[in-house]
């Protein structure tokens, strides 16, 4: 088919249009010599068979790229060096055309029968290859096709430079991309220097400056310290700077680039390079996001040399890799640090801890492992946890523990009992807790800490106790058996003495039974005390009317009172309410506070008041019961013990006075078990003051 | 003559206390444990008993359930002895089916009044 004649202007501009359009579109080359026979081809343009041939520069052969009427041809076709009438046109770099094939002498027989256009493709200078446009008429071409092939040709040869330097930058990119993840591997701090020294070396070869420094953040000392120097007039490795200080340390302050024209000028200069050839320099902050991890500063020490804005640029293309370098040298350490803490903890740790892997097999133990069980290190590896610690009584147990721990992924808590190697048991409290990865159960750590000899020590202490309880249970009721006898017996015979009109032995029953009754209170209260050090006193809480309750208890204490001549008045509002407490040892402690205000005041008075106050605390209602008399009262030091049990304020007092000193322990150990206290004032020779303080409702038991 | 049952199994607190009720007019029928004691109580006959919370065989509060368990037993009046004030045992004893709760060492004239109320069929 011949190329059209002028008439087809119009089409044939769209057709063009349409070329470069599909030129400039093309994404790669491979594209862009499909686009450019296409467009070739477009029936605007009309040329029926089109190729592009390239030169394979090892081999010089002329290798086919795309193609249109070559249908035999496939593209990779291989041209050798020499042949063809193309070779021409790569030969000396200029468009040939043949206007018959056949009278050519190079000519080879080919489907070729007319007339050949061939043009080369010319990237920077250098013939890289040629676009080849056939026809099967002879002399088919004119000179207007020649500008358009030619025109086709240049833009093509200029799409293919452009496609090729993309092609180069995107390789020079993936190289770095490659050199910032092998510097990101150099992560020993042992590497680190080297790592610094190669970065600063390189940087200071491309940008040609005399020397420069690399210089790592302390976040301990906030300081910068030099770790890298190169040809700087000094060794200045391990120099320190403050933030601020010097060119490095003003970066390292405005987390900026800079340029320093004249250092010696330059008012931020540091002390520390005086002695230097410094005249210009340019530092650069190295920094993770916005984290300062370091500096790195280059500079000239040639005053005709100054910095300018592409040098910085190019600094900074540095920065990056000693960054990373810098931060992985530290994530590094502090993880070699935390591994070191962590596999000396677990070395040391008197808890043996083992681990498994995702089939329950041992992969790690630590030496108490080995030392409870009684298995090495090789012994236990890779063996099944529970096949080496449990027998056939513990087994269901252990894997119950396991299987928790697999399938809830939670820590499992308990005790119970392993076997050793040699088949001795242990007691151990046992800690499962499953090793999640990433949501994935990788695997389970097993801890297990002897608790034989505490479990012993316990089962010791808690048989001594029971025994001691119950020494002391069936003691009182073996002692007050007989007492109760002689105490009887006594007041019967009193009582018959009586009907009988026979006073003469009167007083010293009345003697035998007032022993009897002190005694019968002493084991009483030793009772109460003991079951409340053994934490076995209960409270047995229930609502009581307080009125009736202190009645009864002034009632009691009245033949007391009238004994020593003493007056007890009530002060309280005609209704005082009710309180929810156990009413048994709210009496008790009542009796006490009274029956001691009755024995150490003659002739007095005695006062029981009952007020209701909100706790400045807590805001809890309390009631508060206080007994006041006008009696001996005590120094500070006699207070300091009051509430001690068997300490009465005088070892002479018991016998003066009587009692067991056992009265003010037990209650203050009562009020505390009910939440509230008990306090005193006192003077001597004026009279003491005791304050108990209850909550009106007395919540859940708390031990004495 | 009210008639009391007095179920005790120490043979001196058994004694003493008898004696000194019959001095102070009242009929007595002892029994020594609890066992005894539920038998002859449900027998009926009496106005009153006085029972020992820690009886040997069935103790105390176990005997005055089963006292009370039995048609003859529901509205006699029962008094429990125990050995010591322990907070708890008067509800128990209350709670098992007693009407009055004293402690030991007996104090006579208290025991009395709360006889005396018992029998006149109020509360003490």
């Amino acid at each position: 088919m011949s190329p059209r004649n002028l008439t087809t202007v119009a089409p044939r501009q769209a057709a063009l249009l349409r070329l470069t359009t599909g030129i400039a579109a093309a994404r790669d080359e491979a594209e862009l010599y499909q686009s450019v026979v296409t467009g070739l081809h477009d029936e605007g343009l009309g040329y029926s068979v089109v190729a592009i041939l390239l030169v394979d520069e090892a081999s010089g052969d002329r290798v086919l790229q795309a193609s249109f009427g070559w249908p035999d041809v496939p593209d990779g076709f291989r041209l050798p060096p020499g042949q063809g009438l193309s070779e021409r046109a790569l030969a000396d770099g200029r468009t040939h055309y043949t206007p018959d094939v056949h009278r050519e002498g190079s000519y080879r027989p080919t489907r070729v029968t007319g007339s050949e256009l061939d043009v080369p493709l010319r990237v920077d200078d250098r013939t890289i290859g040629v676009l080849v446009v056939e026809s099967a008429d002879t002399d088919a071409f004119t000179d207007e096709d020649m500008e358009i092939l030619e025109a086709a040709a240049q833009q093509a040869s200029i799409a293919i430079g452009r496609a090729r330097l993309l092609e180069a930058e995107r390789r020079r990119a993936d190289e770095r991309k490659a050199l910032l993840d092998t510097v990101a591997q150099l992560s020993s701090d042992l590497e680190l220097p080297r790592v610094l020294e190669s970065v600063l070396e390189r940087a200071v070869t491309l940008l040609r400056v005399t020397g420069g420094e690399v210089a790592i953040y302390e976040e301990e000392t906030r300081e910068m310290l030099v770790v890298a120097s190169k040809s700087i007039g000094k060794e200045s490795t391990g120099t320190r700077l403050k933030v601020g200080e010097g060119a490095m340390g003003t970066v390292a302050r405005t987390l900026e680039p800079l340029i320093i024209p004249s250092y010696h000028e330059w008012l931020g200069q540091s002390g520390q390079y005086s002695d230097t050839m410094v005249h210009s320099v340019m530092a650069a902050p190295l920094l993770i996001g916005r984290r300062l991890v370091g500096a790195l500063a280059l500079l000239h020490s040639d005053p005709a040399r100054v910095f300018d804005e592409e040098d910085l640029r190019r600094l900074n293309m540095f920065a990056p890799p000693a960054a990373i370098a810098i931060e992985n040298a530290r994530l590094y350490t502090a993880a070699r640090r935390e591994r070191q803490y962590l596999e000396t903890l677990v070395f040391n740790i008197p808890v043996a801890i083992v681990t498994l892997d995702r089939d329950d097999n041992v992969a790690s133990c630590n030496p108490r492992f080995e030392e409870l069980f009684g298995y090495t290190r090789a012994e236990a590896l890779g063996r099944n946890l529970d096949d080496l610690v449990t027998d056939e009584t513990t087994r269901a147990e252990a894997l119950a523990y396991t299987q928790q721990a697999n399938t809830k992924r939670q820590s499992v808590h308990g005790m119970g009992r392993r076997r050793r190697k040699d088949g001795a048991p242990v007691d151990v409290e046992i800690l499962a807790v499953p090793i999640l990865m990433d949501e994935e159960q990788v695997g389970l750590v097993a801890l297990y800490h002897d608790v034989t000899e505490l479990l012993h020590a316990r089962r010791d202490a808690e048989a001594a106790n029971a025994a001691k309880s119950q020494f002391l249970a069936s003691m009182s009721h073996e002692l007050r058996t007989p007492l109760n006898a002689i105490i009887g017996y006594s007041e019967m015979l009193q009582e018959e003495l009586e009907e009988q009109g026979n006073s003469a032995h009167g007083s010293d029953l009345q003697k035998v039974q007032t022993a009897g009754r002190h005694l019968l209170a002493l084991i009483n209260d030793i009772l109460d005390l003991s079951k409340i050090e053994a934490g076995k006193m209960q409270l047995h809480l229930e609502d009581f009317e307080l009125r009736p309750m202190v009645e009864d208890v002034l009632s009691t204490v009245a033949p007391l009172a009238k004994r020593n001549g003493n007056a007890v008045t009530l002060t309280c509002p005609p209704d005082p309410g009710s309180m929810h407490a156990d009413l048994t040892k709210v009496r008790q402690m009542l009796l006490n506070l009274l029956s001691n205000a009755t024995k150490f005041t003659k002739g007095g008075s005695i006062t029981l008041t009952i007020d209701r106050e909100n706790d400045s605390g807590s805001g809890e209602e309390m009631v508060v019961f206080t007994v006041a008399d006008n009696g001996i009262g005590m120094t500070p030091e006699q207070m300091d013990r009051l509430f001690e049990a068997f300490a009465q304020a005088e070892a002479s007092t018991t016998s003066k006075y009587g009692g067991t000193g056992l009265g003010l322990a037990i209650t203050r150990r009562f009020s505390t078990m009910m939440g509230g206290d008990v306090q005193v004032q006192s003077e001597p020779g004026r009279g003491s003051a005791f304050t108990i303080r209850l909550p009106a409702a007395v919540r859940t038991p708390q031990k004495g | 003559m009210p008639r009391i049952l007095l179920v005790e199994d120490n043979e001196m607190n058994r004694d003493m206390l008898s004696r000194r009720l019959i001095r102070k007019g009242y009929e007595i029928v002892v029994a020594v444990d609890g066992k005894q004691g539920v038998d002859m109580a449900v027998e009926g006959g009496y106005d009153l008993i006085l029972m020992d919370m820690s009886l040997p065989e069935i103790d105390g509060w176990e005997a005055t359930r089963q006292v009370r368990a039995h048609p003859n037993g529901k509205s006699v009046p029962i008094v429990a002895l125990t050995a010591h004030a322990m907070a708890g045992d008067r509800e128990k004893a209350l709670a098992a089916g007693c009407n009055d709760y004293d402690t030991k060492p007996i104090e006579l004239s208290r025991l009395l009044e709360k006889i005396e109320a018992l029998l006149k069929g109020s509360p003490a």
